[in-house]
């Protein structure tokens, strides 16, 4: 029993939280939101670090992790608010199919020449896809109508825990941003972050993300351990963090004051993408009704010794 | 990462379960806060004591197992699944007992830790005064060594098992001169000394467990002084860590309440309304994270990490988790809720535990202190009233 990432793990994501730090700022968004979203050049160096092919097996050319590293990555994706697929593509089409058996052209994806979107009933529409055009709320995100007639458990959970993964990197970004601004902006002669009014709120929102973390890394050990029960605790999972990416949303935008309303503040970027990613792969209600069902029908069991259940 | 449990804990656990499943009382003990519920408790802990399970984690000379922060989050998981009564020891074990374990002289722990961990003497704690109590350093009472003693005068308040307990360990201000932070000591005293006069306050209940405390020059021994004199700011600091952080409320206590919340909604489900459903499921899952939390914290701490300020996280999570969980609680007892005893006679324990949850949420340091430090030493905002 050791609740605790590897220095491997650590290494890994935070090598990756610095190389997105240091290429894919906010400067960048704009300039996809500007030039049509996507730059094949950011795609190649996420490639190039061997992200594309993280879950891919070694026998493939990729690095062979599991899902508890892919879930780190995502956050720091989610913290960078990554505009290009790698998450829906490497994280999730690509464990999907590995599970399936369906190895062919996985070379191709470790190389960054093929990427994998796949549908699932529970999207009636996918990103990065191809397929009749839809406007998301996310100007960074490219959605296209996607039709799915097989509603694979696994390809959900999968989807569904990377959404969470990302939403708590969302959250960390936008309580990031919010504390920044707080201690710069000056009224009544002081910093508004002196304020118990808005300190007690941001204390609120790192309440929420720092007790919605530990969910996400427990179901993603689940999932990739196969524990029965993992279901409930991706849908667990993407309930704590969806709630803290929502609470977090919208009080960074308060701390930002009308600042916080305008398209000049880089805050609507991960706002947006936090909005779409709730709903994304398994909406509120959906994941509410898995946990409930589990427990008041009493499939999974409760107490102090079923932590681990 | 790994969530597996090894064979041997698997196997202490089966120990605890079997202990408990012996020894835990069939019927719940009276409350903790009056003479008689607090004579049970204590008789409880000298039962507990018996079996060696006073504080597992202490090394065996002072009265533990020796064992890790796993074995105890797996002592704690099966002492409440077993329905164990409040911890009338746990101002000791849980608070001074780890504090004199960081600060105190090998006499100091040979002396004070084997009786705390057999349940023998029995501790209160003494840090708010009239005057301070969120902000713990306007401290007056006052300490001036006299020779080989202190001679303490002055008023606490708001000390937990007072009322009835043995010892108490507080901070008092030693140096006159002295203003806030500085000059105070962290100094431990034999509640029945001559020049202690307690008085039990009756609380939101209607019974007392703490009480106000009055020093009229009270001799105490400079040996009873922790880590020294003017160092009592940063022991206490590091005693509000252990009751904040990991310590005084063990993850097992709230996913007990989960439990029997999951049962008292379907016992009601009849009645009860989607948002106490919803709120039932949450208490659930909040309860889960504060455990997963618990594990990731110890596994840190094992490791040779600390808790830092992070400890008011955890603080301002559980206080605010059981406040929920006994708010639905009530809810979905409806008219029934107001019934100190149910028509059958047995005790609304859910009545108890809501009232005693509002007491969350302010002791150990009240949640907006608990934002504050949040904000300022976690997130790095501007101290209240920076310009």
């Amino acid at each position: 029993m050791d609740f605790r990432f590897s220095d491997d793990q650590l290494t890994l994501a935070e090598s990756v939280r610095d190389y997105l730090a240091g290429t894919h700022g906010p400067e960048v968004l704009r300039r996809l939101d500007a030039e049509g979203n996507r730059d094949p050049a950011i795609w190649q160096g996420l490639a190039d670090m061997g992200l594309t092919g993280l879950l891919v097996p070694e026998a493939q050319g990729g690095l062979g992790m599991g899902l508890v590293e892919a879930a780190l990555i995502a956050a720091e994706c989610g913290r960078a608010c990554l505009a290009e697929p790698l998450v829906d593509s490497a994280f999730v089409g690509v464990p999907w199919l590995v599970a399936r058996g369906q190895t062919d052209g996985l070379d191709e994806v470790v190389a960054g020449t093929r990427r994998i979107a796949v549908p699932h009933p529970i999207n009636p529409w996918l990103a990065d896809s191809e397929g009749a055009a839809l406007t998301s709320v996310d100007p960074l995100r490219n959605l296209a109508v996607a039709e799915a007639t097989e509603a694979d458990d696994l390809l959900l959970n999968v989807g569904a825990l990377m959404s969470a993964a990302q939403l708590v990197g969302l959250s960390d970004a936008m309580l990031s941003q919010a504390v920044e601004y707080a201690k710069v902006r000056t009224q009544f002669g002081q910093p508004v972050g002196a304020f118990q009014g808005l300190k007690h709120q941001l204390a609120s929102c790192s309440v929420a993300i720092e007790f919605a973390k530990p969910v996400v890394w427990r179901a993603a050990q689940a999932l990739q351990d196969g524990l029965p029960s993992a279901p409930v605790h991706v849908s667990h999972a993407k309930l704590a963090a969806s709630d803290a990416a929502m609470l977090t949303a919208e009080t960074a935008i308060q701390v930002h004051g009308a600042m916080g309303y305008t398209y000049e503040v880089d805050l609507h970027f991960w706002m947006k993408r936090s909005w779409a990613l709730c709903g994304a792969w398994g909406d509120r209600a959906f994941h509410y009704h898995r946990v409930e069902e589990a427990l008041l029908g009493g499939a999974q069991p409760i107490g102090p010794e079923h932590t681990f259940a | 990462m790994d969530l597996n449990y090894t064979p041997q804990q698997q196997a202490f656990r089966a120990e605890v379960r079997a202990w408990m499943k012996a020894h835990v009382p069939k019927e719940p003990l009276v409350t903790l806060e009056c003479r008689e519920g607090y004579d049970q408790h204590v008789a409880w802990e000298r039962t507990l004591a018996s079996g060696n399970w006073g504080m597992v984690t202490w090394p065996e000379e002072f009265g533990g197992r020796g064992l890790d922060l796993i074995q105890w989050l797996i002592f704690e998981e099966e002492y409440f699944r077993a329905g164990g009564p409040n911890r009338a020891n746990q101002n000791g074990i849980f608070l001074l007992g780890p504090t004199i374990m960081e600060f105190g002289t090998p006499e100091q722990k040979a002396r004070f830790l084997p009786p705390m961990a057999r349940g023998e003497v029995i501790w209160a704690q003494a840090w708010s005064e009239p005057g301070a109590g969120s902000d713990m350093a306007a401290i007056q009472s006052k300490a001036v060594r006299d020779g080989d003693h202190y001679v303490i005068t002055g008023q606490k308040t708001w000390s937990s098992r007072a009322a009835f307990a043995d010892w108490g360990f507080g901070i008092f201000r030693t140096d006159p001169e002295s203003k806030r932070h500085k000059g105070l000591t962290f100094i431990l005293f034999d509640l029945n000394s001559p020049g202690i006069t307690r008085r039990p306050i009756r609380q939101l209940h209607g019974d007392t467990g703490f009480a106000e405390l009055f020093f009229d020059e009270v001799r105490v021994p400079v040996e009873n002084c922790l880590a020294g004199e003017g160092q009592g700011w940063n022991v206490a600091m590091a005693t509000a860590g252990f009751e904040r952080g990991l310590m005084l409320r063990s993850p097992g206590r709230f996913q007990a309440t989960a439990k029997r919340l999951v049962e008292l909604y379907k016992a009601n489900a009849a009645h009860a309304s989607p948002a106490a459903r919803e709120a039932v499921v949450q208490a659930w899952g909040s309860a889960q994270a504060y455990a997963y939390n618990t594990y990731a914290v110890a596994a840190k701490i094992m490791a040779g990490g600390r808790i830092g300020a992070e400890a008011s996280l955890n603080k301002i999570f559980w206080s605010e988790l059981d406040r929920a969980m006994h708010r639905t609680a009530v809810q979905l007892l409806g008219a029934a809720a107001e019934l100190k005893r149910f028509a059958d006679g047995s005790v609304n324990q859910w009545l108890e535990g809501y009232i005693f949850s509002l007491s969350g949420p302010i002791y150990a340091g009240s949640n907006e202190v608990q934002r504050n430090i949040t904000a300022e030493r976690l997130l790095g905002l501007p101290r209240v009233g920076a310009g």
